[in-house]
């Protein structure tokens, strides 16, 4: 199977998404598309997968020109998609998910699983995806949730695959098995597209590599004919620092003090068992792990926003355990949310209003209880250009930023204050090249200003980047804590997985990420 | 602006058509259809345009129309009021009738027991007694749903009913009746309670108009000048954030309850002073509409006002509509619904107007789709 | 353009066949503006409706009944205004007295205080209310000349079936509630009740009624005059405790406690305000007799009455004495009621008539 995109053009009003993008795949190849968030990835392949109506431009299958008019089409001239968000039912079991649409009956509408299960087995078998076909999607890991996402795509006989950032949500673990899936794939004669931007693990996987930039192809090359650096800064668009520079730390005395902290997630699950730390001044701890182990209630119990069960936690010498989220500002304690739209902004309001979401009460943005419309807009003028937050001006709604202004918006508001300690989780998720660095850089320039930092980041490279010290999460425990001397990404990795002094490792907890919040 | 407005225009249309489609005459015209088109379509065309034309008379055609207009938005504006205010701190308040009989029962106690007070300190003193007993209805859906969780929408509605028995129950009280009367009636209020009309003695206007527009202007100066304000509209928009921010959600919620039931107990006490003069049995009418209002003025005080006019308009007019062509009363309660579905579902309007939104107003309407769906 | 015609043409077709369907199969007479060649008398009646409404099934929709044969009889002028709230009471009021309304005609206690005052402002235009009985602040009576006050002595007819029910009752238990605690629900209440008291003294029986306590004056009520689950409800409550003669005295609710007393098969029915057999026919096998309110008559009567200058203001009492209540037929009970207990009701009819029996408080 060729599958060969010719001059596609995909306009929305007022924005070029996608500009004469050509683009070829051919059975028993891996083409992967690398570009920055924003760069049109998505809009391109939602275009191939028959979501959206190309503007300019023709698809060909096998040299035949095709028409999608929806995701229907695509499926039926052979294209799967595995979703960055996968298209599972949750409450429904493995095969009820793979033959939704496709159900197969015996008379009288009833449901044939027994005959879709033997299909799915089969299929399985052939590619090395294990699953177990009646256990319940929910119940799965990440993981597994993506397998069956992939065999999903290959029970309605998809000669093409599209993996919408399949990395994203998985441990290191797991994308080793994933790349070992694409590998096989590949060998039974199937194209695929591989959508990232991880330079890593895009040089590794990839065949051939195309890079989009603002919508347009801006080079075409192979692994052994790059490396990271280039790849970045044809990504980019300008040479980029892909390392940060940083001093070892000086540690000082201990600033966040955790002892035997147990929390419930909103199910009454108890999801952090016993968990203990410190973050010392002028070092920044970093908690590694898989999304879903805890890290995420862990921190909302530390800053207020959800309850302690059990357990202490001081600042200093103080007893801050429960506080909220108030009393924990006024005692210099900043906070970069998980979440930035959900909790860290509020997209309505103005960038202006945004940046005086916790100081608004305070002089000079208000007197009594008049806000102070001139002051506000005033410091924000000021913040967007000291943190260089990309809008046309400080009224623009927040939610009209894109992800990485977003996220400097939030740092802005964060970091003009004291700071003895600052929580960063997941710091620059879903980020551009040049934001993620900038924000890096500013992470440590606070640790160097003597603040303790507690990062919070599921991204490998991160946590080596960043840390001087490295406590690993899984299951709600810390499974174990090392110095960044001593940490190699394979120890770390093999600790993410919960696989502690060799033994045995444990089946990956529930996702509880996302619906809860 | 641009939504309402041909929401507005389709929602007329569309009630044109339900006017021809139930006047018999009409009816029987089209029947013969094809004997007669002519007569059928001259016969339609006047069904709505005689209608249309008597709302508009009875609402906007004479200074007892304008009136009478005003009469119909002084409640109904301070009830969206309230409903737009619970919605900026992200509360549904179904409550309004609940809110708006506490009024009642407020002010008409004050405007009965007092025979020797100035009526410039009897008013303002049963409109504030009004206010303040549609606060504490409104405390106690706030209290549950900060306390609980229990939701504004399920509590408030069932406060109305609880409201409504109580109502029943004072109107069976010695306090409340006329002396030696046990029909549901309470006594009416002094004159020295009555909100003074305000263009003479045959027109209804009162004073309740201006204090409504004052309060109107109060609530946007609150919003969007205050700290208050801003505290409500981050919970409303996003209760996470103003959570992560150090913003109390729950006592937010406690305390916009409040406020939109004070507003909503205005209303009632207006109302009560203004036009009815006494208690009696029954729901009054304009809480839900207020509802509809404050959804068609996106819950911003000025969209509020015009809103209110628009329905005030409508219900006073309705009045002359019924008197001088045969189209029945209840054809308003169909225009209203209609612009408020055509609101709703603002894609619909897009596309038979087609027209293509601002990106600004795609925002605002985001927001909207999502709270008022939530 | 040639497309767009052919749907244009398509859609009025489609419209024409349903407004076909739609449409009365025979042209009414009555249409506002149709030159019907009637003769024409000189005459307007207008009624302003409380919230309920013209075809409220109740004291709205029973006047209007009224008004309605006064047109078909003498081929007077009739026209009605509907309140939305009770703000519209008074426009309503003002409309027709611009509108050359002989009488003006309103309807239900909540529009007493604007009934009043309209007619204390315009001693020329007459006024006739339903169900009100004028009264200034410190109870004592009002009258005005030009206002009529259509009230009803329901309780007197409401005796007579408290008599009946007590002479057919095997169980010896009768049940009856209301809508809301009321004077107009209650006073049929009261006469039932007062009914079935002459019935033990006279007879020596001893009848119970559940639901109802006069010396209370309070009982069981379903909150509203909608629900008619509740109606079944309340009913099959009333049938547990023993009771086989029920009233209820909550518009339509009743039609929910039609629903207990059918299943429960030995039990039946009194209807209230009009005869249930003309009113819901379908129960009328159900029912003993219904205690009549003749509300209609009396809007009629006063019709009448201002066409031939004979309107008098002031107080009209319906009491059985005027026919302004009755009982109805008792249709399919008349043959299983015994001849005696007719008589012991006509008797008690004429007790009342003639001040003999009193009904009570």
């Amino acid at each position: 199977m060729k599958v060969e995109l010719r001059g596609v053009t995909k306009r929305f009003p007022g924005v070029v998404a996608n500009r004469d993008v050509n683009l070829t795949v051919s059975g028993g190849e891996v083409v992967a598309l690398l570009g920055e968030n924003g760069a049109g990835k998505s809009t391109l392949m939602n275009v191939l997968f028959g979501l959206y109506e190309a503007t300019e431009g023709e698809i060909y299958i096998d040299d035949q020109k095709a028409e999608f008019s929806s995701p229907a089409d695509a499926i039926a001239a052979g294209i799967g998609m595995v979703h960055q968000h996968f298209m599972l039912i949750p409450v429904f079991n493995v095969i009820e998910n793979v033959m939704l649409g496709l159900e197969e009956t015996k008379g009288m509408g009833r449901l044939d699983e027994d005959k879709a299960s033997e299909r799915l087995l089969s299929l399985s078998r052939e590619h090395g995806l294990q699953v177990e076909p009646y256990a319940v999607i929910e119940d799965l890991p990440v993981g597994v949730q993506q397998r069956v996402e992939i065999l999903k795509a290959l029970y309605r006989n998809a000669d093409c695959l599209i993996l919408d950032e399949p990395t994203a949500v998985l441990t290191p673990d797991e994308i080793r098995d994933l790349i070992g899936v694409i590998q096989s794939l590949k060998d039974a004669g199937k194209a695929i597209i591989f959508i990232s931007h991880k330079l890593k693990e895009v040089l590794e996987i990839a065949d051939q590599i195309v890079v989009l930039r603002r919508g347009e192809v801006v080079g075409t090359t192979t692994p052994s004919e790059t490396n990271e650096q280039e790849l970045a800064t044809m990504m980019v668009g300008r040479d980029v620092q892909l390392e940060v520079s940083k001093t070892p730390s000086e540690p000082g005395t201990a600033v966040l003090r955790v002892t035997d902290m147990h929390v419930r997630d909103d199910r009454e699950v108890k999801v952090v068992n016993g968990v203990s730390f410190e973050v010392k001044a002028k070092e920044i701890l970093a908690i590694a792990g898989v999304q879903g182990n805890g890290q995420t209630q862990l921190i909302e119990a530390l800053t207020g926003l959800r309850k302690v069960e059990s357990g202490n936690v001081t600042l200093g010498d103080e007893d801050v355990t429960g506080a909220s989220p108030a009393t924990l500002f006024k005692m210099d304690v900043a906070h970069i949310p998980e979440d930035r739209q959900a909790d860290g902004m509020i997209g309505a309001f103005s960038i202006a209003d945004n940046l005086v979401l916790n100081t608004y009460r305070e002089r000079p943005f208000s007197k009594g209880i008049l806000t102070d419309r001139s002051a506000i807009q005033r410091s924000a003028t000021k913040l967007i250009e000291d943190f260089d937050i990309r809008t046309p001006s400080a009224r623009s709604p927040a939610s009209t930023l894109s992800g990485g202004n977003q996220q400097k918006m939030i740092v802005a508001r964060e970091f003009t204050h004291a700071q003895r300690l600052l929580i960063a989780s997941q710091p620059t998720r879903g980020l551009d090249v040049g934001s993620i660095q900038y924000i890096h850089a500013r992470i440590v320039a606070q640790r160097d200003e003597g603040a303790g930092v507690l990062l919070v980041s599921s991204e490998l490279d991160e946590i080596m980047a960043l840390a001087d010290r490295i406590a690993v999460m899984c299951a709600g425990e810390i499974v174990g804590v090392l110095d960044r001397a001593d940490a190699t990404r394979e120890k770390v990795g093999r600790l993410m997985a919960g696989v502690r002094d060799e033994a045995p490792r444990p089946p990956s907890p529930p996702v509880a990420e996302g619906e809860g919040s | 602006m641009l939504v309402p407005t041909l929401a507005l225009v389709a929602a007329l249309f569309v009630g044109a058509l339900v006017i021809i489609f139930t006047d018999p005459e009409t009816l029987r015209a089209w029947a013969s259809f094809t004997a007669n088109p002519g007569r059928a379509l001259s016969l339609s065309w006047d069904a709505a345009s005689e209608a249309y034309i008597a709302l508009f008379r009875g609402s906007f055609g004479s200074r007892y129309a304008l009136s009478e207009t005003l009469v119909n938005t002084t409640p109904l504006l301070l009830a969206g009021l309230s409903v737009g205010l619970a919605f900026r701190a992200g509360l549904f308040n179904i409550g309004g009738e609940g809110q708006i009989l506490a009024g009642f029962i407020g002010s008409v106690m004050v405007g009965f027991s007092f025979d020797s007070l100035p009526a410039i300190i009897h008013v303002p003193f049963a409109l504030l007694t009004g206010a303040v007993f549609g606060a504490a209805w409104g405390f106690i859906p706030g209290f549950l749903k900060a306390k609980t969780g229990a939701h504004e929408v399920i509590s408030t509605i069932m406060l109305n009913f609880i409201m409504l028995n109580v109502v029943l129950w004072v109107l069976k009280t010695e306090f409340f009746l006329r002396i030696g009367r046990n029909d549901p009636i309470s006594k009416s209020v002094n004159e020295s309670a009555e909100l003074p009309k305000i263009a003479g003695e045959g027109l209804r206007v009162h004073l309740g108009i201006m204090v409504a527009l004052a309060v109107a202007w109060l609530m946007w100066w609150i919003l969007f000048r205050t700290t208050i304000g801003f505290r409500f509209r981050s919970v409303g928009a996003n209760p996470k954030a103003a959570a992560y921010a150090g913003m109390s959600v729950a006592g937010t919620y406690i305390f916009a309850m409040m406020m939109a039931g004070a507003l909503t107990g205005l209303a009632g006490a207006t109302q009560m002073l203004g036009i009815k003069k006494f208690l009696s049995p029954g729901f009054s009418g304009f809480g839900f509409d207020a509802i509809a209002l404050a959804l068609l003025g996106k819950s911003h005080p000025g969209g509020i006002v015009l809103a209110s006019i628009l329905f005030g308009a409508l219900r006073a007019g309705a009045l002359t509509m019924q008197a001088s062509t045969s189209t029945p009363i209840d054809i308003i309660v169909v225009i209203q619904a209609l612009i408020i579905a055509f609101v709703a579902a603002p894609t619909l309007v897009r596309a038979i107007f087609r027209v293509k939104l601002r990106r600004s107003e795609r925002e605002t309407e985001g927001v909207l789709a999502k709270t008022w769906g939530s | 353009m040639r497309k767009r015609g052919i749907w244009l043409i398509a859609m009025l077709m489609v419209l024409s066949l349903v407004a076909a369907a739609c449409a009365d199969e025979e042209p009414e007479t009555n249409g506002g503006d149709d030159p019907v060649a009637e003769e024409e008398v000189d005459f307007k009646a207008c009624q302003v409706t409380d919230t309920g409404g013209v075809d409220d099934r109740s004291f709205n929709q029973t006047a209007y009944e009224g008004m309605q044969r006064a047109e078909e009889e003498f081929g007077i002028e009739i026209d009605v205004l509907e309140s939305q709230s009770d703000a519209d009471f008074e426009p309503n009021i003002n409309t027709f007295l611009q509108a050359d309304c002989d009488l003006i005609v309103t309807v239900g206690f909540l529009l007493g205080e604007a009934t009043a005052t309209a007619a204390e402002a315009n001693p020329d235009q007459l006024f006739a209310i339903v169900d009100v009985d004028f009264a200034d602040e410190d109870f004592n009576d009002v009258t005005y000349p030009n206002a009529r006050e259509l009230t009803f002595a329901t309780d007197e007819a409401a005796f007579l079936a408290g008599v009946l029910a007590s002479g057919m009752s095997e169980s010896g238990v009768l049940g009856t509630f209301g809508g809301i605690n009321i004077p107009p629900v209650t006073i049929f209440e009261n006469g039932f009740e007062a009914g079935m008291n002459y019935w033990n003294a006279e007879a020596g029986a001893a009848v119970e009624l559940l639901g109802w306590s006069s010396a209370d004056q309070d009982g069981l009520f379903t909150g509203d005059f909608e629900d008619q689950d509740k109606g079944k409800q309340v009913a099959q409550q009333l049938l547990d405790e023993g009771a086989d003669i029920i009233m209820p005295v909550a518009g339509p609710v009743g039609l929910g406690s039609a629903v207990a007393v059918r299943e429960a098969g030995n039990a039946s029915m009194i209807w209230v305000d009009t005869d249930g057999c003309e009113s819901a026919s379908d129960i009328c096998d159900l029912l003993l007799t219904s205690v009549m309110k003749n509300m209609d008559n009396a809007v009629y009567d006063t019709i009448v009455a201002a066409m031939n200058d004979e309107f008098e203001g002031g107080l009209y009492v319906g009491t059985l004495e005027n026919e302004g209540v009755g009982l109805a037929p008792y249709h399919d009970f008349d043959s299983v009621i015994p001849d005696a207990l007719k008589e012991t009701i006509e008797e008690v009819r004429a007790g009342i008539i003639d001040g003999s029996i009193s009904v009570g408080g």
